[in-house]
């Protein structure tokens, strides 16, 4: 859903034609998301057929179409933005069905597969923690919340794995 | 590489069963390195550390830092080595109330008979950021500016080996940031460093060592990749695909 208004945001600001939204969107997402031209030209079709956004003028150049914000799609953004995420909270890895598997499955080693979660959470806290200080040299103080956020997510992962071991580890010793 | 610091099968145990104590823990520093510790209250990596600084002595086992065994060495023998080789810097910066900021990192010059450590105790204070506090009490001093006289102190004798407990467990974001950028920057320059920490994002961004201790042993041992990886490598931002 996020691009869909990842665009109008942009577009809330000045005019772009296709290929400046999705630079203009990659680089507010410092790398963190890749978008395909493809995606863009889709989301825009669909939001000018919605009446969020409207072309200006005719096509230019090598056909490059500009687009802008239409009120009522200014309107959808500011509500967009005024709503908290409420849904339901989305566990996207792995880990978390090879954790139930494991405990299924007869010599599933989960003290081993513990030992490595930890092994690859400890990591990429480094690779945050590499991430963040190159957005702030980059004067990138948003993308570096946002790498925050990754970080307080991977120490929290780290902290569960460390209490499934601890039980683990209570159950061998019983 | 040369190892500065080598535990073999350490045990420490504390009479009436009280927490913190060791199990038979083996572990190899080498000069250079920045290590973290980390483990829960009560497994351990205090003891460690004080081991380590020969605060302390195991029940059973060898300490030996820099080729010195410390078991072999007396009480006077102790003390010179913790006053030559180690600095220690604590959550609570331990300096004295009656001593002014300078008089305080002089502690260990003067136990170590030098007269002209002056001028390197006031040096350090400007390197560290602080050079108005020398003639400050403890108590007119911020705790970041506090923990930066004891980050002085533990350095007037140019320690073979610097031993941090939770130097920012008392200070707030910013101060405990500008701290640990000190302690970054003094391993840049070569300074071997052994950190204690609870706080895993601490420890990731300035160790490329971490040691996880919990019930008095050492669970992991793990030496982290310092690569420049891409941010899609790292963290995606992820959404519903399909807009409608």
């Amino acid at each position: 859903m996020s691009l869909k208004y990842g665009v109008l945001g942009l577009l809330a600001e000045e005019p772009l034609h296709g290929y400046e939204v999705k630079n203009r969107f990659e680089t507010m997402l410092g790398g963190t998301w890749e978008v395909n031209i493809g995606q863009i030209y889709t989301t825009l079709q669909r939001l000018e057929r919605d009446g969020l956004v409207r072309p200006v003028g005719a096509r230019g150049d090598r056909g490059k179409l500009l687009y802008e914000l239409s009120p009522s799609g200014r309107k959808a953004l500011v509500s967009w933005l005024a709503q908290p995420d409420s849904g339901p909270q989305q566990l996207h890895e792995d880990i978390y069905v090879k954790l139930l598997l494991a405990t299924r499955v007869a010599n599933g080693g989960l003290p081993a597969l513990l030992g490595r979660q930890k092994r690859a959470y400890l990591q990429r806290l480094r690779d945050l923690n590499q991430l963040e200080d190159r957005a702030r040299r980059d004067g990138r103080n948003d993308l570096a919340q946002l790498i925050r956020g990754a970080l307080l997510h991977t120490e929290a992962d780290l902290k569960w794995v460390d209490e499934l071991a601890a039980d683990a580890l209570g159950g061998k010793t019983e | 590489m040369t190892e500065l610091v080598r535990l073999t099968d350490v045990i420490k145990v504390y009479q009436g069963g009280i927490t913190g104590a060791l199990n038979g823990v083996s572990l190899s520093i080498e000069q250079g390195e920045f290590t973290a510790v980390m483990g829960p209250s009560g497994s351990g990596k205090s003891t460690l550390l004080n081991l380590i600084a020969g605060l302390d002595r195991p029940t059973s086992g060898d300490v030996a830092v820099g080729g010195t065994d410390l078991g072999a060495l007396g009480e006077a023998g102790l003390a010179r080595f913790r006053r030559d080789h180690v600095g220690f810097v604590f959550q609570f910066f331990h300096l004295l109330p009656n001593l002014t900021a300078l008089e305080n990192v002089l502690i260990p010059a003067q136990l170590k008979g030098r007269e002209s450590a002056d001028t390197r105790g006031r040096k350090l204070l400007e390197t560290l950021g602080i050079p108005e506090v020398a003639e400050r009490y403890p108590a007119k001093l911020s705790g970041g500016q506090q923990q930066r006289v004891a980050i002085a102190r533990a350095l007037i004798n140019n320690p073979t080996l610097l031993l941090a407990d939770e130097p920012t467990g008392a200070l707030d974001t910013h101060s405990g940031d500008q701290v640990m950028d000190l302690l970054a920057q003094l391993h840049r320059e070569g300074q071997t460093i052994l950190l204690v920490t609870h706080d895993a994002k601490l420890a990731t961004r300035h160790a490329a060592r971490v040691i996880s201790v919990t019930d008095g042993k050492i669970v992991d041992d793990a030496r982290l990749e310092t690569t420049e990886r891409s941010a899609s490598d790292v963290v995606r931002v992820r959404s519903e695909e399909t807009s409608r």
